[in-house]
């Protein structure tokens, strides 16, 4: 069911959301547009195209503690108070949610840290008006209205948003809001969104058929110099994985604090780009060069992970080509790839 | 937080001891603190041992499920974790995470005959594989073992290999890279001893565990001898964090060492690309 709600009255829909849940939305701060915790819509910036960051970080934060321990007991003090909402996120990162909860929970173990944040979190989406030149989410199955991954999903028609729902959770909310007119859209709403999804259509690249893409990776490219020539120019800085929203690697470490028995296990982000991702204590690296480790990424997101869980692993949100220090761009990857077929 | 996989459980450190003569090998006895905690495992599985401050890393279950009151690992003295390790008291308390990962398919074994080739220090789960078949005998036909190591001190569990020389049900042959004075068992490569031997491949499975390059010329062997990738067996190691397939480190292909190995056929390596 779709509505129809003015733009005035977000500030008052945020200001519902905050007063539930733990909220975040996208936020400008020293330049950089990423997802922070709000109050209210004050600060909300939904004129920004895509965040700078991902949205990962909310659900599967970049340092966080598994337990503290002192004097040779564990404390585990993860204490979530309020349930996670998320306002203003792109159909990409929604999408990136579900992605990442595969692989949370794969192998029949679940990841307590991500589902304590992510299982009853409430994401509000907003479709992409102008897709950026660094958008190609129509090569993933995706697009820039795409609602997978959301509980209500908002298109911008310059005076009022659409408004709809994409999941019980969504239901539920709409029919329990009060303070805000809930419209029934006109004829004319409804064309309006079908020029917007049309114009947005026309800025994006020309779609890719990324079907073949698996195969040609799986048999044909295992030991390819491919690999070689297209991590020429890397400089193994992990940029784009850590801008990625569907990365996942972690690294575990202890930290104590000095001179006494007590510190924190904690884990963060790690990236396959590194060497010492895989270094091991004998000296032996399964992956010494940067050769390896790009061709470890990108066989991951449109190989492994499709093998796995029958999806890429690759939302086309575009940031590791927008934040490349040496504008490698994955889709040029991706072509090259496929010409090999 | 109930059910949170990367809370280790506490053991205290029963018996410590040196394993090998050069001192880099500690074998390490541990009993759960708390008595009543089910620890059902099977050989080849692995735990995550864990000193807080230091950090976590994994290793092989040295004992057999058949061995009750203790858990026995052997560590390689290398890092800051295995350091730790081999200067613990006995009674001290650490934490542990397990068990871990896949095992050795002894369902397959029953029945059968059985080769288990091992290579220095990468004897721990073959350790628990060979127990575990000493506890149930009668289920499986014809036991041949053959292990080596550069020189006799570096053989582990040595007071338990005399025993099993003892034994009539099964075939051991211990080797050793260079002839030493005293050393009256076979004198080779690992390799070599399995030419000399000769399993016949005929309703036999290997297990195989060593060395990357005894690794590689005990397979030839094996080749040789008529034994086919399915019924070769080995475990494999990576540099592993969480030990429950998500930090996303010890994959081969689209496999990840920690959930899905770390026991593989031969069969199931071809498969996948030789290194990464």
């Amino acid at each position: 069911m779709q509505y129809k709600i003015e733009k005035n009255d977000i500030s008052t829909l945020i200001d519902i959301l905050a007063s539930v849940y733990d909220l975040f939305g996208p936020v400008k701060t020293d330049g950089l547009t990423k997802l922070a915790r709000i109050k209210s819509a004050s600060n909300l910036d939904l004129e920004s195209f895509n965040t700078d960051e991902s949205a990962k970080d909310i659900f599967f934060p970049q340092y966080e503690t598994i337990f503290n321990f002192k004097d040779g007991e564990i404390k585990n003090e993860f204490d979530k108070n309020r349930p996670i909402a998320i306002f203003g996120i792109r159909p990409c990162d929604a999408k990136s949610f579900l992605i990442l909860n595969k692989a949370f929970n794969n192998g029949g173990v679940n990841d307590s840290y991500w589902n304590q944040r992510y299982t009853d979190a409430m994401i509000f989406a907003i479709g992409c008006n102008r897709p950026s030149q660094t958008c190609f989410c129509n090569w993933v199955n995706q697009g820039p209205f795409n609602k997978e991954g959301t509980d209500i999903f908002l298109i911008d028609l310059g005076d009022d948003f659409m408004v709809e729902s994409c999941s019980s959770k969504g239901d539920d909310f709409l029919k329990n809001v009060s303070k805000i007119t809930l419209q029934n859209p006109n004829p004319g709403d409804l064309d309006k969104v079908n020029q917007i999804k049309r114009e947005a259509e026309i800025l994006m690249s020309e779609k890719l058929d990324l079907a073949p893409l698996k195969s040609i990776l799986d048999t044909q490219l295992l030991d390819s110099p491919l690999w070689n020539e297209i991590s020429a120019k890397c400089l193994s800085c992990a940029c784009c994985t850590y801008l990625c929203p569907t990365c996942h690697c972690f690294d575990i470490q202890d930290e104590k604090k000095p001179g006494t028995n007590q510190g924190s296990r904690v884990r963060m982000w790690d990236s396959c780009m590194f060497s010492l991702f895989t270094q091991e204590a004998s000296g032996h690296n399964p992956r010494p060069t940067i050769a390896s480790r790009m061709r470890q990424r990108i066989m991951h997101k449109f190989n492994y992970f499709v093998e796995n869980f029958g999806e890429i692993a690759c939302v086309g949100c575009g940031r590791c080509v927008r934040t490349c220090p040496v504008n490698l761009d994955i889709r040029g990857i991706i072509k090259r790839i496929k010409n090999e077929g | 937080m109930k059910d949170n996989p990367y809370i280790p459980i506490p053991v205290r450190l029963k018996r410590t001891e040196i394993e090998s003569d050069d001192k880099t090998l500690r074998t390490l006895d541990f009993t759960l603190c708390d008595e009543n905690q089910a620890f059902d495992f099977m050989p080849g599985q692995f735990c995550q041992l864990s000193i807080l401050g230091k950090g976590e890393a994994p290793f092989g279950i040295a004992s057999s499920p058949s061995e009750k009151g203790f858990l026995r690992f052997t560590v390689n003295r290398v890092g800051g974790v295995t350091t730790a390790l081999h200067y613990l008291k006995e009674g001290a308390v650490i934490g542990m995470r397990g068990p871990l990962g896949n095992y050795y398919p002894v369902e397959k074994f029953k029945g059968q005959n059985l080769v288990i080739i091992g290579g220095g220090f990468a004897f721990t789960t073959l350790r628990s594989l060979v127990l575990y078949i000493f506890a149930n005998r009668k289920h499986f036909n014809d036991i041949t073992i053959i292990y080596g190591a550069r020189r006799p001190g570096l053989l582990l569990y040595q007071n338990e290999l005399t025993e099993w020389e003892k034994r009539d049900d099964i075939k051991l042959f211990l080797t050793i890279d260079e002839k030493v004075p005293g050393w009256d068992k076979k004198v080779g490569f690992v390799p070599v001893v399995i030419g000399e031997v000769a399993p016949k491949p005929k309703d036999t499975w290997a297990v195989v565990c060593g060395p990357p390059i005894m690794i590689k010329f005990t397979l030839l062997r094996l080749f040789e001898l008529g034994f086919s990738a399915e019924r070769i067996y080995t475990s494999l190691e990576r540099r592993m964090k969480c030990g429950i397939g998500k930090c996303g480190r010890c994959n081969i292909g689209s496999k990840y060492v920690c959930v899905d190995g770390p026991v593989f056929s031969l069969a199931e390596l071809q498969k996948l690309p030789e290194q990464y």
